[in-house]
């Protein structure tokens, strides 16, 4: 292993800590000085305001489908595409990650140009069907399922690999069904990959901003979540606010985090 | 029979990876799987199982056609190379696995997985996880999960193939009284000629997705049909347009037996009792002969000397055909 | 940590790389081995990706084509727009650049040093990945806003949208790189040391080579999610047009303007360059795979 001098590696080690400190740490440390220089009372005054419980219980029904939906549709894909050959495997596997490097506002446009109630290709006969995706809860879940999409399907994909099906095949050898032998045996071989991707798509699913912003309408008590109250608060002065609301999500981003920092190592297959 | 496998032709897509196999397998007895890697025997063993399906032929296990049937109706025991163990339960755990499935009472399960556990020596360990066992433990585990919901045929893919040659032959040896015990047909594949010679009631000869010679031990040692089993079940050698085994050579420091072919001695290697020779003939064959040390010390030869080389009366001699070994 | 996450994209359909002992090749061309429970599960699933992404991409490039060749030209071709595409990648490139030097330095240091403090470093990496675009926004505002405990004053200036590009792409390149970092097999270093090579030298033709495709692949990904970032830009950066107006903000507010076609149009290209990065990451990844 390349030793490298002691001048050398104090010169990395501060270049490294000093850039994440300056970057990410002091800032962010910076919000909770913010939100506490007062004391309790800002932090605690945002559970007074109708407006913002209200954006806060949307965020988490908004935040809980799209998780729900995500870990359904991902661990399905991810069993598909680890367990099966079929044609277009390929470019499906590619297309999966595309969520990852479009833009938030292009994800809302996108949505947007095909369930807009007026103008979209399906909003329409949709609404006519007594729907309304775009401007309300549908067109939300949604997006946050689009932008955190790929998510529990990395988490899961590799961990599948690892394990092989060799564990799969023993089940049925012995007489499990295809049901029984996905609860008894493939379930708990990837809980924790499983578990791990949910936390993190939860994280994703609580702040994102842009792709709900264009398609929530962003109705101040109605569809206005966590993120666009932080925006709105902060442009209409009140930064008490809008810092405390940013204290909390970043608060539950960094909690998840830290869970998932916790369990990783122990339960590493 | 227990399990008849009729004209069964497997492809992976313009691979033929089993070329219109046919094998009748005798009930109650040990039958190996024998050949180079990639001959298709753990393809063969998998179709046996339903873990893979024929592109054509059929599969009759005891009596019922099972070429349609999917794994967990065939009632077959199979035990992976890498132990396929379910990591996340006990040993105890994994022994019940396929009795929970078949819902039988509870006491039933306890009981038998007592039973097997000690049938395969793991009764202190039942509440370990299998992480926390040898690889050998691991597969007398995978042994035991397999034989507790009394399989017709039990199929093992190179049981031992992940082992230590010590633990290898152990387990080797145990399998085979396992076996004398509890008498259910069973089917293992190995590439190692030593264990299938040691172990096995019947043999069959696999390569390139062909079954080249079926057999009992003696029969296909004494009686190779072709130059590739005699190769595979050891070493060859040719002389004068014959293969046989080097040890059936007799050699002589002078041309005292008719027919004898003359050559000199280009190696000589001392390995414990034997003695082995690389001979240059005259019609310039490089012919690989083993003698005992002592009859080596009594003629009295060393590189360089002129010998003569005669097939021993009652060797294993076949014409030799295509190059092989 | 979220290498799975934020690190180039599993080889999926390609061999499996399994950790165990070497399994037969299964890579027959394209087969099908669908039970018809699994066709059923495929089809359900692709129902929904098709309904949440395909489709509603799909909406994008076809609404952007509609006005034909012209009114893409003129969209691009506007002062205000081209202002915002040239900030936008200029500043993506640098932040790209400054990843390359800094994130391969940070991974550097999480896997070959040893200090007090490391396990909480290499937390904080992620943070950027977890915590809410605006949220960020509002916390680089705290630091180098117009309360700055530094002095610095940079709301609302190019160097804004520097300081949240870098911001939000940070984790990529250190967890692109660390696990290949981490798996570098020491023995070679060592060999190359008994065979007189200085540590410069090793560090040039036996790691950087080693870590390069990670590296690309991690710069990718930085340059994709900074030229697509809006969220942190919100508070910080004012959208000052021809100043600090970024990409995402001017499809921002064409669609506010109801001008959903312009919009599209510059989506498109914005796709575009997104499927650019996924091909060539693939690419990457393929001959990486290849190489063993
Ligand atoms: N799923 C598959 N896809 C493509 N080719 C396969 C597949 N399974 C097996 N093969 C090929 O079929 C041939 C026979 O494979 P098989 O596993 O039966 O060999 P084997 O005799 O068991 O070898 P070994 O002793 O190495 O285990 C090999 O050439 C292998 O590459
Ligand atoms: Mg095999």
């Amino acid at each position: 292993m390349v030793r490298v001098s002691t001048p050398v590696r104090w010169l990395l080690r501060t270049v490294a800590v000093g850039y994440v400190f300056l970057l990410v740490a002091w800032p962010v440390s910076l919000v909770a000085v913010q939100t506490f220089e007062d004391g309790f009372s800002n932090f605690v005054g945002i559970f007074s305001d109708e407006n913002t419980v209200a954006a806060l219980q949307l965020t988490l029904m908004v935040a809980l489908w799209a998780v729900v939906i995500n870990l359904i549709f991902g661990v399905t894909i991810s069993i598909l595409l680890v367990r099966y050959e079929f044609p277009g495997k390929r470019a499906l596997s590619a297309l999966i990650d595309i969520p990852l490097s479009v833009s938030p506002v292009v994800v809302g446009l996108a949505l947007l140009l095909v369930y807009s109630g007026r103008t979209g290709w399906f909003g329409p006969s949709i609404e006519s069907a007594g729907w309304q995706v775009i401007y309300d809860s549908p067109g939300m879940i949604m997006a946050t399922c689009f932008v955190a999409l790929p998510l529990i399907i990395r988490e899961v994909v590799p961990v599948l690999t690892e394990i092989g099906d060799d564990q799969e095949q023993a089940a049925r050898s012995l007489g499990a069904s295809g049901r029984q032998t996905f609860l008894r045996i493939t379930l708990p071989s990837i809980k924790w990959a499983v578990i791990y991707g949910v936390v993190l798509s939860l994280a994703r699913s609580l702040g994102e901003f842009g792709a709900v912003k264009v398609v929530s309408g962003n109705v101040t008590g109605r569809t206005q979540t966590a993120t666009l109250i932080v925006e709105a608060k902060y442009q209409n002065f009140e930064q008490t606010t809008a810092y405390s609301v940013a204290f909390l999500l970043a608060f539950v981003s960094i909690a998840c985090l830290v869970v998932v920092a916790f369990l990783r190592p122990q339960h590493e297959i | 029979m227990s399990i008849d496998v009729k004209n069964v032709t497997k492809k992976f897509g313009d691979f033929v990876a089993l070329d219109d196999v046919s094998v009748s397998l005798p009930k109650g007895q040990l039958t190996a799987l024998l050949g180079p890697s990639g001959g298709g025997k753990s393809t063969l063993l998998r179709i046996i199982a339903g873990l893979d399906n024929a592109d054509s032929g059929s599969v009759n296990i005891e009596g019922t056609d099972a070429t349609r049937l999917p794994p967990q109706k065939r009632n077959v025991g199979f035990v992976f190379q890498h132990y396929a163990v379910f990591k996340h339960m006990t040993v105890a755990k994994n022994v019940a696995f396929g009795l929970e499935i078949r819902k039988r009472p509870k006491s039933e399960v306890e009981r038998r997985v007592k039973e097997l556990l000690e049938l395969v020596h793991l009764s202190q360990f039942a509440h370990r996880l299998p992480s926390q066992l040898s690889g050998g433990q691991r597969q007398r585990m995978a042994l035991a999960r397999a034989l507790a919901v009394e399989p017709s045929v039990l199929l093992l893919d190179e049981p031992f193939g992940a082992l230590d040659a010590k633990v290898r032959k152990e387990l080797r040896d145990w399998l085979r009284r396992l076996h004398d015990d509890v008498h259910v047909t069973t089917v293992f594949v190995t590439h190692d000629q030593e264990e299938a010679l040691e172990v096995a009631d019947e043999i069959v000869v696999i390569n390139n997705g062909r079954v080249e010679q079926v057999g009992s031990p003696d029969q296909l040692y004494d009686e190779p049909a072709n130059d590739f089993v005699m190769s595979f079940l050891g070493e060859v050698t040719h002389l004068s347009g014959i293969s046989l085994r080097p040890h059936d050579i007799e050699l002589e420091s002078a041309p005292r037996l008719a027919g004898g072919v003359e050559g000199t001695i280009s190696r000589m290697l001392r390995i414990g009792f034997e003695v082995r020779l690389t001979v240059l003939t005259v019609d310039g064959e490089e012919v690989s002969v083993v003698v005992s040390r002592t009859h080596a010390r009594s003629l009295g030869i060393a590189e360089g000397s002129t010998v003569w080389l005669t097939p021993a009366a009652g060797a294993t001699v076949i014409p030799r055909m295509a190059a092989v070994g | 940590m979220t290498s799975a996450l934020l690190g180039p994209p599993a080889d999926i359909a390609g061999e499996a790389s399994t950790g165990r002992p070497p399994r037969r090749r299964r890579t027959a061309g394209p087969r099908n081995t669908l039970t018809p429970g699994a066709g059923l599960g495929l089809g359900l699933a692709m129902l929904w990706f098709s309904l949440l992404v395909l489709i509603p991409l799909t909406a994008i490039i076809v609404t952007a084509g509609e006005g034909g060749w012209s009114s893409y030209v003129d969209v691009l071709a506007s002062d205000q727009t081209w202002a915002a595409v040239k900030l936008t990648v200029t500043q993506a490139l640098i932040v790209t650049v400054v990843n390359v030097v800094v994130g391969t330095t940070i991974a550097w240091v999480l896997v070959r040093d040893r200090f007090w403090g490391k396990s909480v470093l290499d937390v904080i990496i992620d943070v950027p990945f977890a915590l809410p675009t605006i949220v960020a926004g509002l916390v680089l505002l705290s630091l180098y806003g117009p309360q700055s405990p530094l002095g610095l004053e940079w709301a609302n200036t190019e160097r804004a949208v520097m300081l949240a590009l870098a911001f939000v792409t940070l984790p990529f390149i250190v967890r692109t790189v660390q696990p290949v970092l981490e798996e570098l097999d020491h023995d070679v270093e060592e060999a190359a040391a008994s065979l007189g090579a200085t540590r410069g030298t090793i560090v040039r033709r036996i790691i950087l080579p080693s870590l390069a495709p990670a590296i690309a692949a991690g710069a990718a990904l930085s340059f994709a999610r900074a030229i697509s970032e809006y969220g942190s830009l919100v508070l910080l950066s004012g959208n000052l047009p021809f100043r600090t107006e970024v990409v995402s903000v001017r499809v921002l507010s064409f669609i506010e303007n109801g001008n959903t076609q312009s919009a599209a149009a510059l989506a498109s290209v914005m796709l575009a360059v997104a499927l650019f990065v996924i091909v060539a990451l693939d690419i990457v990844q393929r001959r990486v795979a290849n190489r063993g």
